[in-house]
């Protein structure tokens, strides 16, 4: 049943990126679907793109091993993400019009200049592509049992690959709508059905689960956890460059305000999920899972089997809305920023090479693709200082930029590595060492330029 | 004032570390409801 759920699911999504590949007649239509998608498709794929396969199979196994604070760490996130981007959209969306800006790059490149624009792609690339390769060893896991392992790789790297090539940012925004719907429906079908097996809404017996701090969200793991993810809407690339999309501003804030809406229900859903699971396990209706990975796939073994295929797939089409979101920024990023060849023709190359080294990593699965992907929201806080400086500083150049982004990202791979963080979160390191990289940086910049001058 | 509202924001976001220490779902609506009115807000007198 799973393999004609794929099939359908292939046709559907096919169908909607040759459709959109008959708008596709400038670089810009594209990589950012022309500025002229409106506000609901906007929010959808801003939400698709965000939400990847961890909501229906980490965060409900990050809540029913570590209770409430699961909740709270992702609300951080998303009331984050809706303060920077009701104060940094509007200012990123217009200079994006005035100046023709693309790419995530372009930002960078107007204030600091070409050549850290050309380097920030490598770092997102290091980050970005173990991480992706990550949730699609994830989905292929989770549907081996039906289709096999190698087979799960090959769908869905062909699936993120294909939809991007055809119709690019307007194909991938359309697919990601409405699939997003559709992730959304099941995370509710998924509450409905735990509710049904819950004998008893006592939830006093999760104990410690129900407050913070508890055993294992102490302090310093929140932050560790939450830093990282509070600024995700101004450094992770895939949503950075959808600001660019909307038609207007009116749709620009549709799109803000109905992500957040999404945001929260999905949230909200998937954390009580986890909640559900374990008190269904402390009633002794649900095994003791220790592995929280597992919970997922052992809640859809015992669901009727045509509602686990439907939520099996929506876990599928999240991981592919996140996916094909980052292939494709990435390949504009490359052919824009790094050999500056503006065609579409090399975007759609490079949408190739990119995917291809996506499921080159996840086929052989080397043990450091789990580290970057569990890093990559940490490397890219290196690029922190650098946005907020296009904004509220005149200081730097293209030496502090670059100087910025290597000290963040190398200190990030080192602390990750060396462990010598003195109990501080890596991610508040990557910041400081930043901030402090480009305001020292800056200076002897700036003194230099003078004498020079 | 910009400012002064994400520090409200965040501070009432950190209140169950402090305040809640309740077995119930009291933790979980808490912060489900000061999301909820921060998105409100930021709908209805943000822009």
């Amino acid at each position: 049943m799973l393999i004609y759920a794929l099939v359908l699911y292939l046709i559907l999504g096919t169908l909607i990126a040759i459709y959109a590949m008959r708008r596709v007649v400038s670089e810009e239509e594209y990589y950012i679907a022309g500025r002229k998608l409106g506000g609901v498709v906007s929010a959808l794929t801003y939400a698709a793109t965000t939400y990847s396969a961890f909501m229906m199979v980490g965060l409900v196994g990050l809540s029913y091993s570590s209770g409430v604070g699961a909740l709270g760490f992702e609300l951080f996130y998303l009331v984050g993400t809706i303060m920077l981007l009701s104060y940094y959209a509007p200012k990123i969306w217009k200079l994006g019009k005035e100046k023709g800006l693309v790419t995530p790059g372009d930002l960078l490149k107007i204030r600091y200049g070409d050549l850290s624009a050309k380097i920030l792609p490598v770092l997102i690339a290091i980050a970005l592509i173990p991480y992706t390769s990550l949730q699609i060893i994830s989905i292929s896991l989770l549907l081996s049992k039906e289709i096999g392992f190698e087979t799960g790789i090959a769908i869905s790297t062909f699936v993120i690959a294909f939809w991007a090539f055809l119709g690019g940012m307007r194909s991938v925004a359309w697919t990601d709508a409405i699939f997003g719907v559709f992730m959304l429906l099941m995370a509710i079908s998924a509450v409905l059905f735990a509710t049904t097996l819950l004998p008893s809404s006592d939830f006093s017996k999760l104990g410690d689960l129900l407050y913070v701090p508890n055993s294992f969200w102490r302090i310093e793991v929140f932050i560790a956890y939450t830093l990282p993810w509070f600024f995700f809407a101004l450094t992770n690339p895939q949503v950075v460059q959808r600001i660019f999309v909307p038609r207007d501003e009116a749709s620009l804030k549709r799109m803000v305000i109905l992500f957040g809406l999404f945001g929260l229900i999905y949230t909200v859903l998937v954390t009580f999920l986890g909640l559900q699971l374990r008190l269904l396990t402390e009633l002794g209706n649900f095994p003791k899972i220790t592995d929280r990975d597992l919970v997922t796939p052992k809640f859809l073994e015992i669901m009727p089997k045509e509602l686990s295929v439907a939520i099996a797939l929506s876990i599928f089409a999240a991981a592919i809305t996140t996916a094909n979101s980052i292939v494709l920024t990435l390949a504009s990023m490359f052919s824009r920023d790094v050999i500056k060849r503006r065609s579409v023709l090399v975007g759609r190359a490079f949408v190739v090479a990119i995917t291809i080294a996506i499921a080159l990593f996840a086929i052989q699965r080397p043990a450091y693709v789990v580290d970057l992907a569990v890093m990559s929201s940490t490397i890219l806080l290196c690029q922190l200082p650098l946005i907020f400086g296009v904004f509220h500083s005149k200081r730097g150049g293209d030496v502090s930029a670059i100087a910025t982004l290597l000290a963040g990202f190398t200190s990030a791979i080192l602390l990750y590595y060396t462990k010598a963080t003195f109990g501080i979160p890596i991610g508040v390191w990557v910041l400081l060492i930043s901030f402090a990289a480009f305001f020292f940086v800056s200076t002897i910049e700036k003194r230099f330029k003078v004498e020079t001058s | 004032m910009r400012g002064f509202e994400a520090l409200i924001i965040l501070l009432a976001m950190c209140v169950p570390f402090i305040a809640i220490k309740s077995t119930d779902l009291t933790t979980y609506l808490y912060w489900t409801l000061v999301s909820a009115l921060y998105l409100i807000y930021v709908a209805l007198k943000r822009w």
